[in-house]
């Protein structure tokens, strides 16, 4: 066959709309009226005259909506559309098959094929025009759908993201996020019991704090407090389980699994006493209260969930090493960073000679067996 | 036909399209001539297809007739039924006159 010529386009401006009509015609008459037609109705238009490119194309750059005539040499219209509604990044993109009017048989392998409608030639241009609005009309509804869906959906994950943020660090926020995205999370269904690091931190001069006159004053020194100890427990991913009057319960290696969770702990320790020593100096200067942090860590296994009655309930964490860690927290002195003796094996490698000091085994109340101690925030 | 019959309405917005058109008209009944000599009658369905469909679409009706003509007498093999299609064609782009409104 004799090549044919391609009609120059009419001149009319191809304005940047929000709505892209691919024709994929390999007969340029049919094809240059379509176009022609489209652009009249103020459509963005696109034309590619064979099977394969369109998918190319189309997969580059996804178009709005797509006329497809059935009759093409190489990747057919019916094959072009079957791929195309099989794939889920294209999927959703209207196809308009384009067929000869006494064709039925061409309907039939078109519906089986996916197609959306069905244009039929010799093309009219009322028939045309009517069928590219319906089409366009439901593709911006289901733009404005799947837009307010995903603004929901943000606003959902801000408001889970904002809940969290009071327990967790932002990063297991954002991981526990994730994981409810996929069906799971670490709140979901029962509590579990597992190895934790449980760290209790505690105010010693917190009497003569409270006793303070000005009721202003003893709420903003704990709220620095409490933001020293939290920023401290969040850079190491710590997860804040409960706080209460001065006293802090840290706990690591929940709800997701950390290798090196004893070493996290005697890390964000650390840092609480050295960025408390700057809080308490200026307390000191300004009030002439003397006051530091005592730490108390241990580890084993303990229970975690969700645990109370409908009306109220805690993300809670129970167990022997958070009774334990309870315990070396009241004997810690200002300063002091009490672990239980698995731990100390931990994070050994970790202290630097001079600042452990052996505390023995010492028999803590409520507890059977006497529990080996060591102070790893001995001044160096 | 008649020479009414040869007188075409177009829309007016399509009258740039026209030339190239009829141009490609031109081309098809050259295209249709090697078919038939080579007795291509898979060739000649295309041909006669592509006829039905974009003759009617641009207002020529007597395009897509033959076209269709074309179409079922390449199915059937008919070379004499093609023929006199051809020179039907061939009679009509030359006498052919295009009103645009």
């Amino acid at each position: 066959m004799n090549e044919l010529l391609v009609p120059q386009r009419t001149g009319l401006a191809r304005e940047q709309t929000a709505f892209r009509v691919l024709v994929v015609d390999d007969d340029p008459d049919m094809a240059g009226l379509l176009i022609h037609l489209l652009e009249d109705e103020g459509l963005e238009t696109e034309t590619l005259s064979d099977g394969q490119s369109a998918l190319v194309n189309i997969l580059a750059s996804p178009p709005d909506l797509i006329l497809l005539d059935v009759m093409m040499p190489g990747l057919d219209g019916f094959e072009l559309c079957s791929r195309l509604k099989a794939d889920d990044a294209t999927a959703l993109i209207p196809v308009v098959l384009i067929t000869s009017l006494d064709d039925q048989a061409s309907r039939v392998r078109g519906i089986a094929a996916g197609a959306d409608d069905f244009l039929t030639k010799p093309v009219k241009r009322e028939e045309l025009i009517a069928r590219v609005r319906t089409l366009r009309r439901l593709h911006e509804t289901r733009r404005e759908l799947e837009d307010r869906r995903l603004a929901a959906e943000i606003q959902r994950k801000e408001a889970i993201r904002s809940a969290f943020s009071r327990y967790v660090s932002p990063r297991l926020a954002d991981r526990i996020i994730h994981e409810l995205g996929e069906g799971g999370g670490p709140f979901k269904g029962q509590a579990r019991r597992s190895e934790v690091v449980a760290m209790f931190v505690d105010l010693r001069g917190f009497t003569r704090l409270t006793e303070l006159s000005d009721v202003g004053a003893v709420v903003e020194m704990l709220n620095e407090y409490f933001s020293v100890l939290s920023d401290a427990a969040y850079r190491h991913d710590g997860t804040i389980f409960n706080m209460a009057g001065d006293s802090l319960l840290i706990g690591f290696n929940v709800p997701f699994p950390q290798q090196d969770a004893a070493q996290r702990a005697y890390r964000s320790a650390i840092a609480m006493v050295r960025e408390f020593t700057q809080v308490s100096a200026l307390w000191a200067h300004r009030f002439g209260l003397a006051t530091g942090i005592g730490i108390g860590i241990c580890k084993g296994d303990a229970i975690f969930g969700n645990i109370g009655s409908p009306h109220y309930m805690n993300y809670t964490l129970i167990g022997n090493p958070v009774n334990t860690a309870a315990r070396l927290v009241q004997m810690a002195a200002a300063g002091e960073i009490l672990v239980c003796g698995p731990v100390y094996e931990t994070i050994r490698d970790l202290v630097p000679a001079g600042a452990v000091q052996p505390r023995g085994a010492v028999s803590l109340r409520g507890k059977s067996e006497p529990v080996s101690v060591y102070n790893v925030g001995a001044a160096r | 036909m008649a020479d009414k019959d040869y007188t075409v309405t177009v829309a007016k917005d399509l009258e740039d399209l026209i030339p190239v058109f009829i141009k490609n008209r031109q081309k098809e009944l050259e295209s249709l001539r090697a078919a038939l000599n080579a007795a291509d009658f898979e060739a000649l369905r295309q041909l006669g297809h592509r006829m039905k469909g974009v003759g009617s679409s641009y207002g020529f009706q007597h395009v897509s007739v033959l076209g269709k003509r074309i179409e079922d007498g390449a199915r059937s093999a008919d070379r004499s039924s093609i023929e006199d299609c051809v020179a039907d064609y061939a009679s009509y782009l030359s006498k052919i006159t295009i009103v645009y409104e």
